[in-house]
């Protein structure tokens, strides 16, 4: 590291002369030491589907949780520091409340993801603290039954997509989606297709269902739906993408 | 208060769903809700609207009569020509009943919160979402003695509901509050008709405001007419009750 950059890349997160923060560009590279997230809208609903890497045989897989219901019709799934992601998961819990107290009604996908990139862009002001490490997806539908895709980054800037991937990988991930994705897809589909992509990444073994987390927010029933390993392995089977070493 | 602290200001980054975002004495607003009601205040002194309001639905919209009269302990008219009806969406309105600073106060904020909303959200609140955001000030706020309905249209049709000062908030077909209510609701009772026209319930809401003219001392000095359709609000005021009648 040049020496001209010491002064703007600890503690505080302000402007190098080149008009670059610095901690929000380390807060990105954290993400990318996470393994990947994948998010996809179709017109059926949304699916999110997490990787997780269990590095021991001992660890209990159910205890590494990348992906979070949020409320009724909201899921969440994060890539880099899990800490920070629940954080972030209990920040837009409690939004979703809020707006439910305040309002009597649910939350849209876009208020609770820009409450969520709002509270991130505070951390990117303030003195003594950190960014988020931690990049979300949130798939939702909304009230009036629109399914919704939002990305937030550690800037706090909210993108919404059709299909995206955070963590580790991303460039191959995006690089799938962006060449299989079709607008007709439906639910199924999506799982799919997000599955297809995570394949992607692990060139030599295949996907392991209990090393995946898969969950879904539909049109039709409005609310979250996580599948357990049962029902994610004849989705891998489909599509031929099984662990063969098993 | 969250656990959830904005690293700039200090304070709650969740906010208290049930005070306002802005106005209203929202900065006093904290722990001891009661503490805002001021018990040293010269209540003698209060301009109270004594009042008739009455919201009715129909398929085509809704219409809003109120009276024009405010009043000192129900025995001095202060006012002859107070508008108790006031647009605060761009298809709602609300009437003031109660405490006239109270009132006016609250319509600010919740005037301030619907278009907080609607530029948040790209469409306008739910009447629904309004009153419930209305019952929860009413709740929990720094108002007192007010006692409004809130009438308007959305996507799911005519709405009218009555705000009560503990924050109840119920949905009916037609609604009346204020100290003349029982002489308009005994006007409306007989009449009321759910396939009535929107010129009918103008008439029938205007006649039972103009009943309790008659006999309520906190209720008098004409109407004032507030229609709600899609396209939006129209609000008319009249000297004469009679003047208001379109039949």
């Amino acid at each position: 590291m040049q020496d001209n950059q010491q002064a703007y890349d600890r503690g505080m997160t302000i402007f190098s002369p080149d008009g670059r923060l610095y901690q929000v560009e380390y807060a990105r590279e954290a993400i990318k030491r996470g393994t990947a997230s994948v998010g996809v809208r179709t017109d059926d609903g949304v699916v999110l589907v997490a990787d997780r890497q269990v590095r021991s045989p001992l660890l209990e897989a159910d205890s590494i949780e990348k992906l979070h219901r949020v409320d009724d019709h909201v899921a969440v799934a994060s890539a880099g520091h899990v800490a920070d992601a629940r954080q972030l998961v209990e920040f837009a819990r409690t939004q979703a409340q809020r707006h439910r107290l305040r309002y009597d009604e649910p939350i849209d996908v876009e208020t609770l993801a820009k409450e969520v990139t709002d509270y991130i862009q505070r951390y990117t002001q303030s003195g003594g603290v950190r960014p988020f490490g931690v990049a979300l997806v949130i798939a939702g539908i909304d009230p009036d039954g629109t399914p919704r895709l939002f990305e937030t980054d550690p800037s706090g800037t909210p993108y919404e997509w059709t299909a995206t991937a955070v963590g580790g990988d991303r460039q191959t991930l995006m690089g799938y989606l962006e060449d299989h994705y079709r607008d007709d897809l439906d639910l199924d589909g999506g799982i799919g297709l997000a599955l297809g992509a995570l394949a992607e990444t692990h060139d030599d073994d295949g996907l392991d269902a209990d090393s995946l987390e898969v969950t879904t927010v539909d049109v039709e029933s409005g609310r979250v739906r996580s599948l357990d390993a049962e029902e994610i392995a004849p989705h891998l089977a489909e599509l031929n993408l099984e662990d063969d070493n098993e | 208060m969250s656990k959830f602290t904005d690293p700039i200001t200090g304070v709650d980054a969740v906010g208290d769903p049930t005070a306002p975002e802005l106005g209203g004495g929202a900065p006093e607003f904290g722990a001891q809700r009661h503490d805002v009601q001021a018990p040293d205040r010269d209540d003698a002194a209060v301009n109270k609207t004594g009042t008739t309001t009455v919201g009715i639905t129909t398929a085509d919209g809704v219409v809003v009569a109120t009276d024009r009269r405010a009043s000192l302990g129900g025995r001095f008219v202060s006012n002859k020509s107070v508008q108790k009806v006031e647009q605060i969406h761009p298809t709602a309105v609300m009437t003031l009943v109660g405490s006239v600073g109270g009132a006016q106060s609250f319509i600010r904020s919740l005037r301030a919160e619907a278009d907080l909303y609607e530029v948040r959200h790209g469409d306008p609140m739910s009447i629904h979402a309004l009153s419930t955001l209305a019952g929860n000030f009413a709740r929990g706020g720094p108002w007192f003695a007010i006692n409004p309905i809130i009438a308007g249209t959305d996507e799911n049709g005519s709405h009218v509901y009555s705000v009560d000062p503990a924050g109840g908030v119920m949905a009916d077909d037609y609604t009346v509050t204020g100290s003349g209510m029982q002489l308009a609701y005994g006007t409306i009772e007989g009449e009321y008709d759910p396939g009535m026209s929107l010129d009918a319930a103008r008439d029938l809401a205007v006649r039972a405001v103009a009943a309790a003219s008659e006999r309520d001392t906190g209720s008098g000095n004409g109407v004032v007419v507030a229609t709600v359709t899609d396209e939006g609000v129209e609000i008319e005021d009249f000297d004469e009750t009679d003047a208001a009648l379109t039949a």
